[in-house]
């Protein structure tokens, strides 16, 4: 298995993030997280990137504890955090630099095909920063993939194109986590899809199963969480 | 519902790769695929519709095995030369007149006036 | 390596704007020197010598606001990005304090010239090795016993904030260390106190001439005879020694709990 999760509950000061959730991802599955805010989605994609450790239960990547194993996990996280001086050489600086599974060829190329502009992120749109940082995360060569809402907020001729760059670089062997409000654009490229409701499993259906009963992810969300 | 070029999915119409394998024996039906013709990379497909690249690697599959398409190694996937295309058109038509005429029966109408409604949705364009 | 200076540079790109108020303070000091007009020598030096005095401890101020600005990435999700890279919390916590101590140097080696200046102006040449203590020893010595522990403390006390801010109440293990740090700072200090001078101490400004001495002399006898004892024992050697092992012990212990930052 290459992450798990074993009865994970995760509480912060004043809310509960999760209770008792236990999922296991097989290498090379596309898998949607989905939920409304505050389901625990986000909850889930940190603890699996190991930035935040469970109040009880065992979170586990690559057999090992999820911080540990960073440098093997690519993590987007839903904030736009990057810095306002930043422009994209600057970022191939940074991650080539740092990550030595960075590809700084795949990355000027993924640059070209979102069509990022080359200038300072504080004078780009939220749609070219979404697209860089996108960008930055899959010019990497990881085996887990945790994207946490790269759609929210973005144009739709953004979204496109992220979804589009998404299937291109997935490889067979990799796991990408993905969560999304934007269900309907998204999931035609979910093998499975995990619904969370109040911090618990609602379901863990695989999609084309949905479908054969004909209904869609999106028909189903509606069905599950409301 | 997801339209480019030929292809089009509805993710409420049944599992999408049933719906590419249609894709394929429609646009063979009507002409816009033709023996011989190659079809676009499984990752291709899936990027230009957004859709997981193993769905497309499922349906061609399907393909396959149904005498439709062939791979041919270090080339890509093509549309065979034999391809059963004259009798597509047919029967993919009867499929759906089949499903009509069976609506018609149970709402106890005549052939007359099957033909009449058709007539008329399809002047309406 | 290239991964602490890619860490370093980052800490630069970030950073960099925090020597314009440095530089800023360097100037609004020249100009208050320029301003000093009394006509009595000895008092005109003494007053210029406490605005460095003044633009030192601002110095200080300015440097602990730059290491200890964690909240603001923590909010905009930059410290997610760091916390996932592969260098270690120690990487990245040297890289922080390494980048505010070069600042630091340069801004205090730049204050050891205005000394040097004031010196001029008021008709005190030093010789070429006493300049060499003054701009360069003399902020050495200063920085390592008070500017770098601080900035190091304040580092700890910064991360080990965000360890806990998001799942347990972070604020009652910070504000016990913040409350508990006045005594452990007067014991430290009374430990130093007591150890001070075993070791031979450092000898600065031996060859200072005397001139400079007899005008400090000057502005009050008390300070001439202190500084003349100062010189002949030299600068203790233990605080030295004492202060860059506690700024080193807090930086690996901060290093440390960087690995249990949650963001």
């Amino acid at each position: 298995m290459l992450a798990k999760l074993d009865h994970v509950t995760k509480r912060y000061v004043k809310n509960e993030g999760l209770r008792d959730l236990t999922l296991d991802f097989p290498a090379g599955q596309v898998v949607g997280v989905l939920g409304l805010n505050g389901s625990g989605k986000s909850t889930m994609l940190k603890l699996l990137a190991g930035l935040l450790f469970p109040t009880s239960g065992h979170v586990s990547v690559f057999d090992g504890q999820p911080r540990s194993k960073r440098s093997n996990i690519v993590f987007l996280g839903e904030r736009d955090a990057l810095w306002p001086w930043m422009k994209p050489t600057d970022a191939e600086r940074f991650m080539g630099n740092l990550y030595a599974d960075f590809d700084r060829t795949r990355f000027n190329e993924l640059l070209d095909a979102l069509e990022v502009p080359r200038r300072k992120t504080k004078t780009m749109s939220k749609g070219e920063r979404g697209r860089l940082r996108l960008a930055m995360a899959l010019a990497r060569d990881a085996k887990l993939y945790l994207l946490d809402e790269p759609l929210g907020g973005i144009d739709l001729i953004s979204r496109e194109k992220i979804l589009s760059s998404i299937v291109q670089e997935w490889h067979t062997d990799e796991t990408i986590l993905l969560s999304t409000h934007e269900v309907a654009e998204a999931e035609g490229l979910f093998e499975r899809v995990v619904y969370l409701r109040d911090g618990k499993l609602a379901l863990d259906v695989s999609a084309e199963s949905l479908r054969e009963g004909g209904k869609s992810v999106v028909d189903t969300f509606r069905e599950v969480l409301t | 519902m997801t339209e480019h070029d030929g292809w089009s999915l509805d993710m409420s119409s049944g599992p999408i790769f049933e719906q590419i394998a249609k894709n394929v024996h429609q646009m063979l039906a009507r002409g816009a695929l033709t023996p011989g013709d190659k079809l676009p990379s499984a990752r291709e497909l899936a990027a230009r519709l957004s859709v997981n690249p193993n769905t497309i690697v499922h349906a061609y599959g399907q393909l396959e095995a149904d005498g439709v398409i062939e791979k041919r190694r270090g080339l890509g996937t093509f549309v065979r030369e034999d391809a059963p295309v004259t009798g597509m058109k047919h029967e993919m038509l009867h499929g759906a007149a089949s499903a009509y005429a069976e609506e018609s029966r149970q709402l106890d109408a005549s052939i007359q006036e099957a033909i009449a409604a058709l007539k008329e949705v399809w002047d309406a364009g | 390596m290239k991964r602490f200076m890619t860490l370093v540079w980052l800490e630069h790109r970030r950073n960099w704007m925090w020597s314009l108020p440095l530089l800023g303070s360097l100037l609004f000091w020249a100009w208050g020197i320029k301003q000093v007009l009394i006509m009595d020598v000895a008092e005109r030096l003494a007053i210029r010598s406490g605005l460095l005095l003044a633009a030192a401890v601002i110095g200080a101020v300015v440097l602990a606001i730059m290491v200890g600005r964690i909240r603001s990435e923590t909010r905009n999700g930059q410290y997610q990005v760091l916390l996932m890279t592969p260098p270690s919390g120690y990487a990245h916590i040297g890289a922080r304090f390494a980048y505010a101590a070069a600042i630091g140097f340069a801004y205090y080696i730049a204050i050891g010239f205005m000394f040097w200046w004031i010196l001029e102006l008021a008709g005190l040449h030093l010789d070429a090795r006493s300049l060499f203590d003054l701009i360069l020893f003399t902020p050495f010595y200063a920085l390592n016993i008070t500017v770098l522990p601080m900035l190091a403390y304040v580092l700890l006390l910064m991360v080990f904030i965000s360890a806990f801010r998001i799942s347990g109440s972070g604020w009652i293990p910070g504000l016990t260390m913040l409350l508990a740090s006045p005594f452990a700072y007067s014991w430290l200090g009374e430990g130093i106190v007591k150890v001070a001078y075993t070791l031979p101490g450092w000898k600065l400004f031996v060859n200072a001439p005397a001139a400079i001495i007899e005008r400090f002399g000057q502005i009050d006898p008390e300070i001439g005879t202190e500084i003349n004892t100062a010189i002949y024992a030299g600068a203790p050697i233990e605080p030295l020694l004492i202060m860059i092992g506690l700024t080193i012990v807090l930086l690996v212990v901060t290093g440390r709990i960087w690995q249990e930052v949650e963001a």
